[in-house]
Formats: structure tokens, C-alpha cells, sequence
């Protein structure tokens, strides 16, 4: 790499040629590894992995780590990382159970009560971060303790059943409604499974608010080179504390999903949700060093995690080497995004 | 700002200290006179529910004995580590017995000798250590529970059947003994078949994807060994979401009396049975007043299980619901 190359200029229009037809190609990466899983599970399986019932199941046992993920990228994207989001979905959804439990609140009551609470401790992580000047990852590390503690504390270290019967040994009328958010089996309106739905709906509305929104342009640029954005006008600190308290917001979001979808709050849930998060945001193009990523890459990284499991697991794949090659997805993933993989791949390395 | 922060630096200093001085009731102090004695306890995750339980019933059943003062119950969350060094802890304050529910036994075994060696009666609750250098062993026979869940098994399907098992996290111990002891009862009928087993980690949100996978893969499942009730239940969920759970068969095990726990499940008939796995709380109150007053004890103390079935779940449960009594 010590000889200066002078790149030949005759081949200067054909090497453009290829770079364009690589460029695209390399736009359509991060769809190859969804390509290829979809292509064993129906090489493999056929009809039994390619049917609504078992994709629905698939992508809703997966929804709510995704909804965390969305709101990971997000704060990945402004060069940070969000380690409690796991913890916080694990006391949002300890909340919507004790709300159901407790006071039978309305399920569009307890909605919006958990998406505060998992706000306020998504504000906090925002505040030491910007305020305090603690590193994201020291800060969001040290809430995921406290906030699995103040989790079991409030539980008492027991989970908490929504399928809740009334005097008359039916369910009652809150708990029945309840069971929509994901219990499998109910579905809105009999047709559709509302983690998936709430799952996609995020993904679009974040989709829209990064490519659309001044806010939006301003996470890339926090991201990208605080200094130069701090110099153009980018309220930095307010940026940084907005990312945090929405990632908080959406776990306090997945939090009733999670509790519906096992009948049942228990004071680890979550836990190392916040690996699969952010594994599935890096699989999806985003990049720990900030500014690079979408939330489109986010729901493919998303969908191949939890593809993957299904067409191992319906595979009868041993959870040995289900593990070990879930490792290794997550390599061969990263490997397929690199911008420069296409170079790489023809010789012509950059050093 | 420096003054703030100094001032800051030593309320929090003050606090802390006042802490530490309010949870460490100098059990040296006491330990001239006799008239009270200090017990600690080592637990290795207050965050499963059968755990929490046992930690509410030994808080409860040593409250009978008003001489014995039981410390803060240490959570070792898990980690063999934590563990250990907890252990040293009550080592170090001289606590006049010790109870440990060991993690992993490799790890805690160096730790029990030590106490050992520093003459501290040991109780060792739950599971094992590889040691003999304890005063007591109370727990439960996980191979016992597993051959009555195969024996229920093989009541349930006198014609055989297809069988799935979710197991516990597979390196640990009681997950490697319900199994062994399920297999064991049902090779009574050869038609009685494992057509599928996974791990799901004691979690019932594992076991749902998993029985949802299975029953997309497999025609006919008539019975669902669970390890433990949540992942049984889990799997119920699943059944139940397919439109299948009238035609199939679940076994828990744990069944523990709270709300959302195995015997309410079998109440409600989601559940065909749970076996009770004791807890051991009202034993180790037992044997350490026993030993804390110079009586004998027997060194190994096996707890037997009790079979929840809908006839006795109701009378179980207020048996050993403790809610509301602490």
C-alpha cells in the first residue's frame, strides 16, 4: 500500500460504469441476507413457513425487541447507544399489568402511562448524557441496574397475570380488551395481530419523522460531526435529550405488547433485550460511530433476527448452533453493508 | 460550586454510611450472650418467582422463633461470584449460621468450607455443593418430580402419544433431572414418544414461539412437559391461539400459590398438573433453630412433592399462600 497508484485513465469511464452497477447493487445489500432467509425457509419448509399464520407469529414474537430497536437507531444514529432499553420495557411492562391488575384501567389508559414512565427514565439517560457529560453507554448501563431494581422491587420480584377473571370466573371486561396488545389468538377487528401492526406503524412514522423532519436532519447531523452541527445552529443538547427520551418512549410503547403477549408481566423481561435491539439495528446498516442508518434497515435487520429463528427452529436446528450461527449472521450481515465491499471484493483495497 | 459539591460529596458519604450501619446490626455484639442469634442468608436470584417465595416463607417461619434475627437476604442475582463473596460477607460479620441456596455448586463449595472452617454452621437449601463439610442439606428430588410428571404422563395417554418437552436452561441441574426423570417413567409405554424438545430458558415468553413453531411443524401433539409452569403455560398460550388446547395435554411443574402461578393454572384447567417443588422454607427455620440450640439434625433432608390436581388446587393454595401474612 506504500506505492502512490495513479488510477490509468483510460479505463476511467468503464471503472464509473462499474462502480455505478456496484452502487446500486450495494444499495440492495441489505436486502440479500432477508433474500437468502426467506429463500431456505421456503426451500426447507415450503407452505409451513410461508404461510400468514407463521410469518404473523414469527414477526409478532419479535415486535416488541423491534420497537426497542427503532428507538435504538435512533440514538445510535446520533453516535450514542441506549444500553436500558431492555430494563425499561421490562418495568413498562410490569406497569401495564399492576395498572390492569391493580385500578382495571382501560387499555388506551395504560398505553399512554407506560410510554410516560418509559419517557421519564428515557429523559434521565438524556440528561446525564448531555448534562452530567456521561458517556451514553456508562449512563444507559447504570439504568438498566436501576431500572430492573425499582422493576422488582415494585413487583416484588413475582410476575403479574393480565388474564384477570371477574367475581363470575370470566375475564373481566378491561382484562378481556387487554388481550388484544398481543396475547396470541386475538387479533383487531379478527384479522390483525397488533404487534405486528404497531411494529410497522413505528417503523413508518420514525421513517417519515428522520427523512422528512428539520428534527430528523438534525439526529444526522449530531451524529455525523457534533462540532459542525453545534457551528450551524443544531441545538446539540436537545437533540441528544429528544433521542433519549423517545427510545424511552417507545419501550414504554412496547411495554404492554410484551406483557399481553405472555399473559403475564415478569420482573425479568427484557433482560438482553437490548442486545437483540441493537443487533438488529447494526445488521440493518446502522453504524456505532453515528450519522449512518435508517429505520427501513432497522425492520429488515429486524425481520432477519427473527426469520432466522423461525426457519432454524422449524429446521429442528439444535439452540447450540442456533446460537452459533446467529453469531455469525450478525458478522456476515455487517460484512454485506460495507460501503466499500465491492472494492474490497475486486482487489482494489483503500488503505 | 466546589463548596456544593463538597457538601454533596459528604451527605452522600453520611448516608451511605448510615446504610451500611443500619444493615449490619453488629452481630459480634450479640454473640457474647446468646440471648439472640444472627442468620444469614445467600440467595442466588431473588428475581424468579420460586425463589421470591422461598425467600417470604423462611422470612415467615423464623419469625416464630423471636431469638433468631434473620440479616438482609443477600441476592447473589445469578452470579456465582456475587455469590461467593456474599458468603464471605456473613464470614466476616460472624454470623452465628448460615443458609446458602448455591448458584452452581463448583463455585460456592470453596466458599461453604470456608464458613466451615471457620466454624459456622452451614444450611445448604435447594441445591448442592461438592462438599460434605455442611451441617445440613434440604431440598427437593428433581428426578422424584420428573418420574411423577412421566407417571401422570402415562396416565394421561394410556394409548401413547406424541410428546414435546421445554426444558430449563440446559446446564442446570434441575433442568438435567426433570428430564432424566420424565424419560425414565414414560419408557414404561413405548408408544410414548419425544417427538420434540427445546430450550426455553424457564421463560414463558421462549415457550410460546417455540410451541408455535411446533405446532406448524407437527400434525399431532397430545402432551406438553414443561419444567416449570410458566414455559408449560406458555406453551398453553400457543395451543390456545391455534385453536388446539382442548386436545392437548400440559404438565407444569413448580406450583407456586400466587396469582399467576401453576396451581391457579390448574384451577383453571389450562393445566392438567403441577408438581409442588418445596421450597424447604419451614425446614431450614426448623433445622437452624435446632442447630442454633445444640439439637441434632439430619444432614440430608429430601422434601417430597405434592400432585396438583384440580380436586386439591384450591385447598393447596391456601396452604401455602403467604400473602398478606407477612
Amino acid at each position: 500500500m506504500t506505492a502512490v497508484r495513479t488510477p490509468p485513465p483510460v479505463k476511467a469511464r468503464g471503472e464509473n460504469r462499474m462502480r455505478r452497477t456496484l452502487s446500486a447493487l450495494g444499495a440492495a445489500q441489505a436486502y440479500i441476507g432477508l433474500v437468502l432467509i426467506l429463500a431456505v425457509g421456503i426451500a426447507t419448509k415450503g407452505e409451513i413457513f410461508l404461510n400468514e399464520t407463521n410469518l404473523t407469529n414469527a414477526v409478532g414474537a419479535f415486535a416488541s425487541r423491534g420497537i426497542l430497536a427503532v428507538g435504538v437507531t435512533l440514538v445510535i444514529l446520533t453516535g450514542g447507544i441506549d444500553l436500558s432499553v431492555g430494563s425499561l420495557l421490562g418495568i413498562a411492562s410490569m406497569t401495564a399489568a399492576m395498572m390492569l391488575a391493580r385500578f382495571s384501567l382501560e387499555p388506551w389508559q395504560i398505553v399512554p402511562i407506560c410510554m410516560v414512565v418509559g419517557a421519564f427514565f428515557g429523559f434521565l439517560n438524556g440528561a446525564g448524557t448531555t448534562w452530567l457529560r456521561i458517556q451514553s453507554f456508562v449512563m444507559t448501563l447504570a439504568m438498566l441496574s436501576v431500572v430492573r431494581g425499582l422493576d422488582r422491587q415494585v413487583s416484588d420480584n413475582v410476575s403479574v397475570g393480565t388474564q384477570i377473571a371477574g367475581p363470575d370466573g370470566k375475564l373481566t371486561p378491561q382484562a378481556e380488551a387487554f388481550q388484544v396488545f398481543g396475547t396470541p389468538g386475538h387479533n383487531l377487528f379478527d384479522r390483525i395481530y397488533y404487534p405486528v401492526l404497531a411494529f410497522i406503524v413505528v417503523c413508518i412514522v420514525f421513517h417519515l419523522i428522520l427523512t422528512k423532519t428539520r428534527f430528523g436532519r438534525h439526529v444526522y447531523a449530531v451524529g455525523g460531526n457534533p462540532t459542525a452541527a453545534r457551528l450551524s445552529g443544531v441545538n446539540v443538547t436537545a437533540v441528544t435529550i429528544a433521542v433519549f427520551t423517545l427510545s424511552g418512549m417507545l419501550a414504554g410503547f412496547a411495554g404492554p405488547i410484551d406483557a399481553a403477549y405472555s399473559a403475564s408481566a415478569d420482573p425479568q423481561a427484557g433482560q438482553s433485550y437490548e442486545l437483540d435491539a441493537i443487533a438488529a439495528a447494526v445488521i440493518g446498516g446502522a453504524s456505532l460511530a453515528g450519522g449512518k442508518g435508517t429505520i427501513a434497515g432497522t425492520f429488515v435487520g429486524a425481520l432477519i433476527l427473527t426469520l432466522l429463528d423461525n426457519v432454524l427452529g422449524l429446521n429442528a436446528v439444535s439452540d447450540n448452533w442456533q446460537l452459533v450461527i446467529k453469531g455469525l449472521i450478525v458478522v456476515v450481515a455487517v460484512v454485506l453493508q460495507r460501503p466499500d465491499l465491492f472494492t474490497f471484493l475486486r482487489g482494489g483495497s483503500r488503505s | 460550586m466546589n463548596k456544593t459539591i463538597t457538601t454533596i460529596t459528604v451527605a452522600l458519604c453520611a448516608a451511605l454510611a448510615a446504610a451500611c450501619a443500619s444493615k449490619a446490626p453488629a452481630p459480634s455484639a450479640s454473640s457474647g450472650d446468646k440471648s439472640t442469634f444472627v442468620v444469614g442468608y445467600s440467595q442466588s436470584n431473588n428475581a424468579e418467582p420460586y425463589r421470591a417465595q422461598l425467600n417470604l416463607q423462611l422470612q415467615h417461619y423464623l419469625k416464630k422463633y423471636p431469638d433468631i434475627e434473620l440479616l438482609p437476604i443477600a441476592d447473589a442475582r445469578q452470579s456465582s461470584a456475587t455469590q461467593v463473596s456474599q458468603v464471605q460477607n456473613f464470614i466476616t460479620q460472624k454470623v452465628d449460621a448460615l443458609i446458602v441456596s448455591p448458584t452452581e455448586p463448583a463455585p460456592l463449595t470453596a466458599a461453604v468450607e470456608q464458613a466451615c472452617a471457620a466454624k459456622i454452621p452451614v444450611i445448604v437449601l435447594d441445591r448442592t455443593v461438592n462438599t460434605d463439610c455442611y451441617t445440613a442439606f434440604i431440598g427437593g428430588d428433581n428426578v422424584l418430580i420428573g418420574k411423577k410428571a412421566g407417571e401422570e404422563a402415562l396416565r394421561l395417554l394410556p394409548d401413547g402419544g406424541n410428546v414435546v418437552e421445554l426444558r430449563g436452561i440446559m446446564s442446570n441441574q434441575p433442568q438435567i433431572d426433570r428430564d432424566k426423570g420424565f424419560r425414565e417413567a414414560i419408557a414404561a409405554n413405548p408408544t410414548i414418544k419425544i417427538i420434540a424438545d427445546r430450550e426455553a430458558k424457564w421463560l414463558k415468553e421462549q415457550a410460546t414461539p417455540i410451541m408455535q413453531q411446533w405446532l406448524a411443524q407437527h400434525e399431532k401433539i397430545d402432551l406438553v412437559y414443561g419444567h416449570n409452569d410458566p414455559m408449560a403455560l406458555g406453551a398453553y398460550l400457543a395451543a390456545k391461539a391455534a385453536g388446539k388446547a382442548d386436545s392437548i395435554k400440559f404438565i407444569g411443574i413448580d406450583g407456586l400459590a400466587i396469582p399467576d402461578g401453576g396451581i391457579r393454572a390448574v384451577q383453571l384447567g389450562q393445566l392438567s398438573a403441577t408438581f409442588i417443588y418445596p421450597t424447604g422454607a419451614q425446614e431450614a427455620a426448623e433445622t437452624v433453630n435446632k442447630i442454633l440450640h445444640g439439637q441434632p439434625v439430619e444432614k440430608q433432608q429430601v422434601l417430597g412433592t405434592t400432585q396438583v390436581t384440580k380436586d386439591n388446587a384450591a385447598e393447596l393454595y391456601k396452604q401455602y399462600d403467604l400473602s398478606g401474612q407477612n
